[in-house]
């Protein structure tokens, strides 16, 4: 009785026999105020949660939402992304994930626009707030498809390099873990000598290493080597938790790139021929632990005729198939029932839709087939 | 025209003028000459013309036969034999024709849409029972322990197939006779698992998966017992050759495989070395039997939605995930 009491006791402004409602949040059905993906259960499938800008501009500056979606971002005037139900189930597996055992590789697939990138941006920032140094590549295709810059490599006989591409990745890398690699103790565990003049010596921390290839990006391609080696050595001793996040894994074995051995553009080379290649297939092998690794397959990381299937055996090849296997392939399917009337709802909120005639939602439904990115694209008209 | 030109001499003289009243002739010229000239008559009456035509007398046709009939008669007397259909014979209600919609179908009577299809009037129940009791006579007892299907496969388990042409021209023969069809059950021939797969090779599309069926069909020779000698042959040469060994089939490489064995592959060393990471040297695990068929399912079926769900529920099972 005494307890009870003072438990009341605690609430002083809520009278004993006050008429007085307890302040209730006034949050809307479609929203989530758990912005904090670690606590993010099956409860919240279907739901949006915000992302804090500053940290939206941490993770994802140097790429990871697809461009149409930072639009949108800019036009709603905030940063909502919506748990979807294979988030979840990854973030299930990880929590019961034995980390001492070999690096669990997952692989998203799904049709174009069913959220394979969102998926991974929401594992991103859950990885980050679990306190996983992130190896995030936004989409691996581009480099294949559209390197900024290609000449052959200084180390590696007969190999090309793609320096700016490599020296963006590890910006993107650096702006990514700042805070993790500047306050980790983590050392190098071997001299890595560059040149005649420049060396990085053993003990010396992650972040120098990084810093290496960012001011030398002749080289950034090696540091790239040499980080994912060092990353993996660190993780297996235990001293940081790994998450590799690569979109369009499918594109490191694809046939052909748009990457040439010769200035004149005549002969392409292989995905293997590129040095930026090794350091990824690398780190996406099962011979380390305390990581975890989540990959997406891209029907429009393969070239032109290669996009029969959005299936991973397809797409992946036989050499990509024998490398992840075995792996956790995970579909990413359309909106259901709750994730549909959740996504109409916040684009009627967000004013996007404003003719809300009756059957609007069925029609668009109908439409889009419930494919998240044609309803975003139906509905900028609407 | 004895009888035309006499009815026009009976129309009186004066009608006549009157309609050529107009006529800058003089209509006693016309009278005169009433015998030698035939009259352009342009405005024929009505009435004439009736008087002048005749309907021909119908021809006496019998009734048909089919009014006559018995309701007892021996069809197969009637009808002995094949033959284009005939209305006035059979003694049956029956119509043939397209026509459009709503309208009646056309009767049998002059129907040539019933002539031109094949009849089986010759072929009444009555009748073949009646021919089957006549070849009675000729027939052995069917074999005893041979009364079902499993017994027959047994026993003859290579079915025969020709064809015989029986028609009326000069010569019996007809070319299409000699070709020959053998049927044989694959499981029939006793082959271990290097020779059933070199079997198939060697006889490409004449494997019917479904039904595990094998069928060589030979017309290279003139004769039927020519054909049917050289379709044993086919079969005695394919069955020898599947079960010998050649020096050269040990040299067979992972790319040479027809399908998919997982203990072959890159996937058991990779599996086993992911299971057995980190672990005491003598410990060794397996990977499970479950995650071993889903793979080569994947691989061996083709891939879709099922197959990777197994694999998936199977990867996770086995990698303790679940």
């Amino acid at each position: 009785m005494l307890l009870r009491r003072s438990s009341r006791l605690i609430k002083p402004h809520i009278g004993l026999y006050s008429t007085v409602v307890e302040p209730k949040l006034n949050v809307d059905e479609f929203r989530t105020i758990e912005d904090n993906p670690v606590n993010h259960s099956k409860q919240h499938i279907g739901k949006y949660y915000k992302i804090d800008d500053g940290l939206k501009r941490k993770l994802f500056s140097q790429g990871g939402l697809p461009k149409k979606y930072e639009k949108q971002i800019k036009t709603f005037n905030e940063a909502c992304l919506m748990v979807r139900p294979q988030a979840i189930e990854i973030m299930e597996y990880i929590n019961r994930t034995d980390f001492s055992k070999p690096v669990v590789r997952y692989l998203l697939y799904g049709e174009r626009g069913a959220g394979k990138t969102m998926t991974m941006a929401h594992l991103a920032h859950y990885g980050h707030e679990n306190g996983f140094c992130l190896v995030h590549v936004p989409y691996a295709p581009d480099w294949y498809k559209r390197p900024k810059e290609f000449g052959p490599s200084a180390t590696h006989e007969g190999m090309v390099d793609l320096p700016l591409d490599a020296a963006s990745w590890l910006i993107h890398f650096k702006s990514q873990n700042n805070d993790l690699l500047t306050k980790s103790e983590v050392g190098i565990s071997k001299t890595y000598d560059w040149s005649k003049r420049e060396q990085t010596t053993a003990g010396s921390k992650l972040i120098e290493l990084v810093d290496h290839g960012i001011n030398r990006a002749k080289y950034a391609s090696d540091v790239i080597a040499a980080l994912m080696d060092e990353i993996k050595i660190a993780s297996t001793a235990g001293k940081i938790k790994t998450m590799v996040l690569i979109d369009g894994y499918n594109s490191f074995f694809n046939e052909q790139t748009r990457v040439f051995s010769d200035t004149r553009k005549k002969h392409p080379v292989t995905p293997d021929k590129v040095t930026l290649t090794q350091p990824f297939i690398n780190i996406t092998n099962f011979d380390w632990c305390n990581g975890v690794c989540v990959l997406s397959v891209d029907i429009f990381g393969m070239l032109g005729w290669e996009r029969e299937s959005y299936l991973p055996r397809y797409l992946l090849g036989k050499e990509g198939f024998e490398h992840l296997d075995p792996f956790v392939p995970i579909k990413m399917d359309k909106y259901d029932e709750r994730q549909f009337d959740s996504c109409i709802s916040y684009y009627v909120n967000r004013k996007w839709i404003q003719n809300t005639a009756q059957g609007f939602d069925k029609e668009l439904k109908f439409l889009s087939n419930s494919n998240p990115y044609k309803l975003m694209e139906l509905c900028n008209s609407v | 025209m004895l009888k035309k030109i006499n009815l026009n001499s009976l129309i009186p003289l004066a009608q006549r003028t009157c309609f050529r009243n107009y006529s800058q002739e003089p209509a006693a010229v016309e009278t005169v000459h009433d015998d030698d000239f035939r009259v352009l008559n342009l405005r024929k009456t009505k009435g004439t013309q009736q008087q002048l035509s005749r309907r021909p007398k119908p021809p006496d046709v019998p009734p048909p036969r089919y009014k006559q009939m018995a309701v007892d008669q021996d069809w197969g007397a009637v009808w002995p034999g094949p033959k284009t259909f005939h209305p006035a014979s059979v003694p049956l209600p029956v119509r043939q024709g397209w026509v459009p919609l709503n309208k009646t179908v056309p009767g049998k009577f002059a129907n040539a849409e019933l002539m031109k299809i094949p009849n089986f009037l010759h072929l009444t129940p009555p009748v073949i029972a009646k021919q089957c009791e006549a070849l009675k006579q000729f027939c052995t007892p069917f074999p005893k322990g041979l009364e079902t299907e499993e017994q027959q496969e047994k026993h003859f388990p290579v079915q025969f197939i020709s064809s015989d042409y029986v028609h009326g021209l000069p010569t019996i023969r007809n070319p299409l006779s000699r070709i020959v069809t053998i049927k044989l059950k694959l499981s029939q021939l006793k082959l271990d698992e290097h020779a059933r797969d070199k079997f198939l090779r060697l006889i490409g599309e004449r494997y019917n998966e479904e039904t595990d069926e094998i069928t060589i069909v030979t017309d290279r020779c003139p004769l039927k017992q020519q054909n049917f000698d050289y379709a044993m042959y086919l079969l005695t040469a394919l069955y020898h050759e599947s079960r010998t060994v050649e020096e050269w089939e040990s040299s067979k490489q992972e790319g040479d495989m027809e399908y998919y064995n997982w203990h072959n592959n890159q996937s058991k060393v990779t599996s086993t070395e992911v299971l057995n990471w980190g672990l005491p040297g003598d410990s060794k695990v397996e990977p499970p039997q479950e995650y071993i068929s889903c793979v080569e399912n994947l691989m061996n079926e083709g891939e879709n939605e099922y197959n990777i769900n197994k694999y998936k529920e199977s990867v996770v099972k086995m990698l303790g995930l679940a």
